[in-house]
């Protein structure tokens, strides 16, 4: 009996290989990739206006930020509201040294997630050993102090006349704003594949049981300080990719654009894409990032603050009526579709009795 | 807290645990108070006593989840040397070889039930997190065979064909045997398990019976249970241990601990209900 199932069933997935690909999740991101790739091809084509490639490359880069801090949200409970701070401190650190020492971009970039990291660790270190809202306070302190720290630390961060920089040099090729855009997909790309694979695997358990059960978790021999300190880590690991493509991508930037309200914009875009959710979080930034350059500019112009205004009033509807986040309307589609169907039968059966 | 660990420990080679003197007070409220236990290799033991009487409490002392006031407790590790539990980490108590149940199934809802399972595998992980980010070979090939061995350990107690169900939404009975399934993981020299009758129904609980012996047998491991079915008590452990208000009452076999005085005012009340007789 048991022989004959699994048969029945190699034998159903050799003849569905088309559907094995099309399931497996590695292929899915990459095809997410290719369509976020076309818009410069559309726009190029001038199907899309040429702005829509800031737009998506900001999306994309505060998406890798958002990602990160939906790890550490959504699977530790914990939030983090120095992602701004963490995030302008990479893009200073990426800027100085590839403007002024010269380095290249890789060097750069792993620079700056060192620095940023030991930060992180070393806040985390002291405020994590107490669970609950305290990481919060430690952290938003911290961004506090960076920002302050880059408007008087002139000779890293140009004060208040901000810092600029140019697109990348990749293996000895100069990038220009379109290929620095192919970049950035490529590494959410992969921030989303290693993400999935740490979710998956054993950490992911680990994180999943801390969240629902610390004891048996702890039972079960997961240590809480160190998962609480992995995960917090590579949420400012990320917030330091984030801010290194930010300096190459948009190649300028002044203090007061690492202010606590990108923090929480970041923030409201993982609520609005649903916690624990990888494709959630880039939809969720969209809606806090995009929507109101693409819709809400053409529609009333150039309001002050209206941005805020938006994002603020969409996350209160969907903490309110859709409370588990974008992630869910895929399934919810699906349904409404199987109880339409239902609907629809039933009234032409009752059409045939009649 | 103290580390002990550079001491070094004795208890005679028959002994798998030895509980001495063990006490915990909460804001004056002795809930432990002075107990001594010695639980034999290979022996199914059970902990008795009427409500609040301190059971959990002293669970939660030997496993490091409070962290006792006085007393020691002595463990053969799997590996087999001795070494005092008390003042260790929770986390790392499970890597000595002693793993624990809870009184309220403690699964994790959004896993399926192998994932459940495989939780109780963590310490068996090599592989870092780069390695599982990356999913180099031998994070893959850990997780292979990791999975295996938890389908094992559900197969073990019959629930396999559920393997992929998420563990929300299934019934307490089928909860309480992932988590059992969860302790074998580890291979462990000792077994605590907390109720593990409690919310079973009559013919789940004469299965329970079969499968804590099969357990012992397939696992050669001790077996340490709280539990508030007598029935259950006296069809499977081999020693008794009745405790009241903290304090020791009576250890001994089932039939001992039946006939014993103290152990029957204890559940039943004080002595003119057996004077009524």
């Amino acid at each position: 009996m048991n022989n004959n199932t699994s048969l029945k069933s190699s034998s159903r997935e050799k003849d569905n290989i088309l559907l094995r690909i099309y399931r497996n999740p590695y292929f899915r991101y990459i095809i997410f990739g290719a369509i976020l790739a076309l818009i410069p091809i559309a726009s190029g084509m001038n199907i899309l206006p040429s702005s829509y490639i800031t737009i998506m490359g900001s999306v994309m880069i505060y998406s890798i930020v958002g990602i990160g801090l939906n790890l550490l949200l959504g699977y530790s409970g914990l939030i983090s509201l120095g992602t701004a701070g963490f995030m302008g401190l990479a893009a200073y650190v990426t800027g100085y040294l590839s403007v002024n020492v010269n380095a290249p971009f890789i060097v750069a970039l792993a620079v700056s997630i060192f620095v940023v990291v030991l930060i992180g660790v070393i806040v985390g270190f002291v405020s994590l050993r107490v669970a609950g809202i305290y990481l919060a306070i430690a952290t938003l302190c911290v961004s506090e102090i960076l920002r302050k720290t880059f408007e008087e630390l002139e000779w890293l961060t140009n004060g208040f006349s901000g810092l600029n920089a140019s697109f990348p040099r990749l293996f000895g090729i100069q990038l220009n704003r379109k290929s620095t855009y192919f970049l950035i997909v490529v590494v959410l790309i992969l921030v989303m594949m290693l993400t999935h694979n740490l979710v998956k695997g054993q950490m992911g358990r680990a994180l999943h049981a801390m969240r629902e059960s610390e004891v048996a978790a702890q039972a079960m021999g997961v240590n809480l300080l160190k998962y609480r300190l992995v995960v917090f880590a590579i949420a400012t690991a990320y917030a330091a990719i984030g801010g290194a493509l930010y300096i190459f991508f948009i190649r300028f930037s002044i203090p007061g654009t690492w202010t606590m309200a990108l923090s929480l914009n970041i923030l409201g875009a993982v609520v609005i894409g649903g916690l624990r959710s990888i494709y959630g979080t880039v939809i969720g930034c969209f809606v806090i990032f995009a929507i109101p350059d693409i819709v809400l500019k053409p529609l009333f112009g150039d309001v002050n603050g209206l941005q805020y205004v938006f994002s603020g009033l969409v996350v209160i509807l969907v903490i309110l009526f859709y409370p588990a986040g974008v992630k869910n309307m895929r399934e919810d589609f699906f349904r409404l579709c199987r109880f339409l169907k239902k609907k629809i039968n039933e009234r032409k059966g009752k059409g045939e009795i009649q | 807290m103290p580390k002990n660990n550079s001491e070094k420990y004795t208890m005679d080679e028959s002994l798998s645990l030895k509980i001495t003197d063990l006490s915990i007070n909460f804001g004056g409220l002795k809930a432990v108070d002075g107990l001594s236990i010695d639980v034999k290799k290979n022996e199914i033991f059970g902990l008795i006593g009427p409500n609040g009487a301190g059971k959990t409490t002293a669970f939660n002392c030997i496993t490091q989840f409070y962290h006792p006031d006085r007393g020691e407790v002595l463990f053969r590790t799997k590996q087999g040397n001795v070494v005092n539990l008390v003042g260790r980490n929770t986390h790392d108590i499970i890597k000595l070889g002693l793993v624990r149940t809870f009184q309220n199934v403690e699964v994790i809802k959004e896993l399926s039930l192998l994932e459940n399972v495989l939780l109780g595998a963590h310490i068996d992980f090599k592989a870092t997190i780069f390695e599982q980010a990356l999913c180099l070979p031998r994070a893959r090939r850990e997780e292979r065979e990791l999975r295996e061995k938890a389908a094992e350990g559900l197969r073990f107690m019959g629930i396999e064909a559920l393997k992929d169900a998420k563990a929300g939404g299934q019934p307490y009975g089928v909860l309480k045997k992932v988590e059992t399934a969860r302790t074998l993981m580890c291979e462990p020299s000792l077994i605590i398990l907390d109720e593990p009758a409690a919310g079973l129904n009559d013919s789940e609980t004469a299965e329970l019976t079969e499968i804590i012996r099969n357990i012992r047998d397939a696992y050669d491991c001790t077996i340490l249970l709280v539990e508030h079915d007598m029935h259950l008590v006296m069809n499977v452990c081999e020693r008794i241990c009745a405790i009241s208000f903290g304090e020791f009452l009576a250890c001994g076999t089932p039939e001992e601990i039946q006939a014993n005085a103290l152990v029957q005012e204890a559940y039943l009340g004080e002595k003119e209900f057996k004077g009524g007789e």
